[in-house]
């Protein structure tokens, strides 16, 4: 009786098919989640990274390198000044690593951060702005 | 701004000054005679120092080799010492701010703190522009601002300012305090113009 159920349930496994994460996907995952947290921003506009600028609703660039089921990130985040790097960082490093194991299954062992820019809140740039 | 080699031409004068004097009082001692009087195996006062053939000492081609030798020595220690006087930076590279490696690296430029700390001062009133270098590591960092001031501006207040605000904030994001804080100040005839546009909550009546 065991057995047969075993049997139909590995059936029913297989019948499902696979599900495979690309690369990118994590890499825009983990950029979203870091752009949420109300510190953190990334880099706009520009032309092949020349002329980018600092922007706090922009994501972050993240890089993801696999090897089976383990992740290690590399991302490059500005950030709020004044705020303390050490503590807020190791904040983005833990919420990252939580978020993109919930929604992806991938285990992260190693996120490493640069800290590309630091901006004031609300900081003006004293020229007018398109809207 | 830039750092001198003050304490490596002290420590080299006063190794050259010891030779000198050292130099000096064997040369009072054989003049005088007392060397003589000392130990009799010295050169005798107003009597030839070097004594015997000295072709046969230096016409080795060991003795050229080791003159030869010491004198590229004494040359390249010379012109490193020359070099030592150009100015330097000497700006720190990288902050590295993580505690555990192995959950991953924070690193964050030492220009990209200084650029903050600059743009930090430069809303200050009268401040015509700032730079700044920091040195040293992520738990002893060392700061160096340059600012330029108009004319009219009070330079107790931006002094306070930046002593109050401007290096606490530092403090606050590197979250250790800084071991030396240098402030050099400069007065420019510019204005203080920091854009073409203000931000304004006045009213608008139609």
């Amino acid at each position: 009786m065991n057995a047969t159920a075993e049997h139909a349930g590995s059936r029913d496994l297989d019948s499902r098919g696979r599900t495979v994460i690309d690369r990118k996907v994590l890499e825009k995952i983990a950029s979203q989640v870091a752009s949420e947290e109300s510190f953190a921003g990334g880099s706009s506009g520009g032309f092949l990274g020349i002329g980018a600028q600092s922007d706090f609703s922009a994501r972050p660039k993240v890089a993801v390198e696999l090897s089976g089921n383990i992740a290690a990130l590399s991302v490059e985040i500005g950030l709020l000044y004044p705020v303390p790097l050490r503590q807020v960082t190791d904040q983005l490093r833990r919420r990252i690593s939580e978020r993109v194991t919930a929604l992806t299954g991938v285990d992260v062992r190693q996120i490493d951060i640069t800290v590309s820019w630091l901006k004031p809140a609300g900081e003006s740039t004293g020229r007018r702005r398109l809207l | 701004m830039r750092q001198h080699a003050g304490a490596l031409n002290r420590v080299c004068l006063v190794i050259l000054g010891i030779l000198a004097l050292a130099g000096g009082v064997l040369i009072l001692l054989i003049a005088s005679g007392m060397l003589h009087a000392m130990s009799p195996a010295t050169v005798a006062a107003e009597s030839p120092v070097v004594t015997g053939d000295l072709h046969a000492v230096f016409g080795t081609a060991s003795a050229v080799a080791i003159v030869l030798v010491s004198g590229v020595v004494v040359g390249a220690l010379g012109l490193s010492w020359i070099l030592a006087q150009i100015p330097r930076r000497n700006a720190a590279d990288r902050y590295r701010l993580h505690q555990d490696p192995a959950s991953g690296t924070t690193l964050c430029d030492a220009s990209v703190l200084a650029s903050a700390v600059e743009n930090q001062i430069n809303t200050l009133p009268g401040v015509v522009g700032s730079s700044a270098l920091l040195r040293g590591t992520a738990m002893e960092p060392d700061l160096a601002i340059k600012v330029t001031v108009n004319n009219r501006a009070d330079i107790q207040d931006v002094l306070q300012r930046i002593n109050t605000r401007v290096i606490p904030d530092l403090s606050m994001a590197l979250e250790t305090p800084l071991r030396r804080t240098g402030i050099q100040l400069e007065v420019s005839g510019r204005n203080a113009i920091s854009g073409t546009t203000v931000e304004t909550t006045g009213t608008v009546v139609y």
